[in-house]
Formats: C-alpha cells, structure tokens, sequence
C-alpha cells in the first residue's frame, strides 16, 4: 500500500521539507503498524502445538485402523471356515500394508487448516447473498 | 478423591425406566449431554440469526463464521455437486464440537469420550459413503478398488486386497481418532488435577510443590480447548473427502 507512494515522497521539492518529513514519519507509521498485525496474526505457538499433536494422532490412527480391520477381517474369515490362525495371519499382513498405505497417503494429503481455510476465495454463493 | 475414569462413567438418570424389546433404553448422562449440545447448538443459532443485520453484532459474527466455515470447506473439497451434503457435514460438525466444548466444563460428560458414539458416527459417514457411490456411479464404483495401469493381474489382485482394508479401516480411524483424542485428554487432565490435590494435603511443602501439576494442568485445559476443536474440524474435513471419493471418483 504504502510503496507506490514512496518515490512521491522522496521526490519532494526542498520547499516542501515540512510535509516530506511527515510523510516520512507516515509511513513509517504504517510500516511498524503492519509488521505488527502481521506479528498478531501469527498462529499463537499453543495452537501450533495442539496442530502438530492431532496430526501426529491422525497418522498413528490411520495405522492402527489398518492392522485393526484387517487383524479382524482375518478373524472373521478363520470363524467362518475354521482355519483358524490362516487367514489371520495373512490378513493382519495385509492390514499392516494397508495401514502403511493409509499413513502415507494421510502424510501427503495436504489437509487445509481453519487458517488456510478462511484465506481460500470465498464461496460464490455466499457473495449473491451479499448483493 | 476419584479416579481418572470415572468421569467416563454412563449412569441411568432416574433409574432403570424404559425397556424397549429386550434393549435398555434408559435416559442416561450420556444421553443428557447429547440433547444439551444439540439444544446448545440450536440455541446459539437460533439467537445468531433472530435479527439480521447488515451490520452483524457479535454473536451474528459468530454464527456467520460458523456457517462460512463449513460453507468454505464443503465447497472446496466437494465442489458443486457438494451442496445437498452441507447440511449433514455442518451438523456432524457443530455437534462434535459442541460435545467436545460442554465436555471441558468441570463436571460435565464428555459424550464424545465414548467409542460407540464416534464410531457410530464414523460408520454412518462410510455406509453414506458407499450409498452415494453406488447410486452415482452403479456397480462401476467397486473399481475405486482395482489399481489401473499396466501391471501383472495378481500384483494388481494384491493391491484390491490392500485397497479394500484400507477402506474399511476408514471408519475406524475416524471414530477412533475423535475417541482417542478426547479420552487421553481428558485422562491426562484429571491426573494432573489429582496430583494437586494430593500433593497439597502434604501440608505447606507439598502445597508449594503443587503448582507445578497446577501449572501443567492449566496449560492442558487450553491444549484441549484447541484439540476439541481441531478434532471437530477434522471430522468434518474427513467427511468431505470421503464423500469426494464418492461423488468423484477417478480412478
């Protein structure tokens, strides 16, 4: 905002000096007051925390899941046709493929975040509203 | 002093009442709380959109945001066709938040710390999941499972195999999550209050020594403000992408 302006300011005649110097001081006025906005726009380091933690826990649920299901599909089938330790041990392999599968796939999943939601365009619907 | 558990106690309120074909319908605590989200919940927006503005006052603000999220969220992983699922996705959300949210209250039940909820909840999204797959795209949807490309037939059996449990693993991942987040924390909290509590019966030694847990404590009750809404705004997110998978599927 304030960099267009900038040149203006330091082409200013001598006779001027009065105004070029509160311009100066303007804008940097305007320079500190937006480092700090942008300083109290930061996501508070708690928040950070409480982000790194339910990642953490989505990843470590995704595997388990994984091991779970396919343990209890194993399971399930061994009941079924009497086998018993067969399928379950060859399901609870496939499982824990899965849930590496799934680990990886929620790791690369680029989840927006609340902050990163409210920055996206807003939806059109919302701005007919408006009109 | 009680334990760490017994916060998760279910209780019939009012004694055994109701028996409804062989099954204990009881109005427990649990039950309480779920109706006293869901009048919570309706109770704020009701408020929030009595009188429009232009110009909206705070508690306008609140249910604009509220709604804007979700909104947001809904149309930019779901797209167009993502509309007739708002309702449910923004529900699913307000209700899992504000369950969370009571949950923080001293002596509240936190309905959310109990697995059959979450994952009732989870596997009424994937049962959504699979209607609305099969009714948009037939029985040509089950190839979200078998890998294209050109590879070996078994390679690709194998993958179909790890596809499917990778699938069904979804909703337990999902209710489990919700469930694991809000029981450790929950957990966590009363062990640190306990401490204090403990600690400062020692008499004056102890209770100096107490503000440690003290501190602790107060600095997870906020840690779980945040959780409890994070996971919220997971759940939500995670019931859009896996109804993208339903809606677009492009494998």
């Amino acid at each position: 905002m304030a960099e267009p302006r900038k040149p203006d300011a330091s082409k200013t005649k001598p006779e001027l000096g009065e105004f070029s110097d509160r311009l100066k001081n303007l804008s940097d006025r305007i320079a500190s007051e937006k480092a700090e906005r942008k300083e109290a726009e930061k996501p508070a380091a708690g928040f950070q925390g409480a982000k790194d933690y339910s990642k953490g826990y989505r990843l470590a649920s995704e595997f388990v899941a994984g091991v779970l299901v396919g343990g209890l599909l194993g399971f399930g089938l061994d009941k079924l046709f009497g086998t018993l330790p067969l399928f379950l041990i060859v399901l609870l392999l496939f499982g824990f493929a899965a849930g590496i599968v799934n680990m990886s796939r929620a790791a690369n999943r680029s989840q927006p975040s609340p902050e990163e939601l409210a920055k996206m365009p807003k939806p059109s619907a919302l701005d007919d509203e408006e009109d | 002093m009680a334990g760490p558990i017994e916060q998760f106690e279910i209780k019939e309120l009012g004694g055994k009442l109701f028996n409804l074909g062989g099954y204990d319908i009881s109005f427990t605590n649990s039950a309480l709380f779920m109706g006293a989200a869901v009048a919570t919940i309706t109770g704020i927006l009701w408020l929030a959109s009595r009188r429009a503005e232009m110009v909206p006052g705070r508690l306008q603000s609140v249910g604009e945001m509220w709604y804007g999220m979700i909104r947001g969220m809904v149309d930019n992983v779901l797209g167009e066709d993502g509309k007739p699922f708002f309702p449910l996705v923004f529900s699913l959300f307000s209700f899992v938040l504000m369950a969370n949210m009571l949950g923080m209250f001293p002596y509240f039940f936190t309905v959310t710390s109990h697995v059959i909820v979450t994952v009732a909840m989870a596997f009424f999204v994937i049962g959504l999941v699979i209607a609305v797959g099969l009714y948009k795209h037939g029985l040509g949807w089950f190839s979200l499972f078998w890998p294209a490309g050109n590879i070996n037939f078994f390679m690709k059996a194998f993958i179909a195999i790890i596809e499917v449990i990778s699938f069904l693993s979804r909703p337990i991942s999902l209710g489990l999550r919700l469930f694991g987040n809000m029981l450790a924390g929950h957990i966590v909290l009363k062990v640190f209050a306990g401490f204090v509590v403990s600690l400062s019966a020692l008499g004056f030694g102890g209770a100096l020594s107490a503000i440690a847990p003290m501190a602790m404590a107060v600095a997870l009750t906020a840690l779980e403000f945040l959780v409890a809404f994070l996971q919220a705004f997971v759940f939500a997110i995670l019931t859009c992408v896996y109804l993208n998978d339903a809606l677009h599927t492009h494998h």
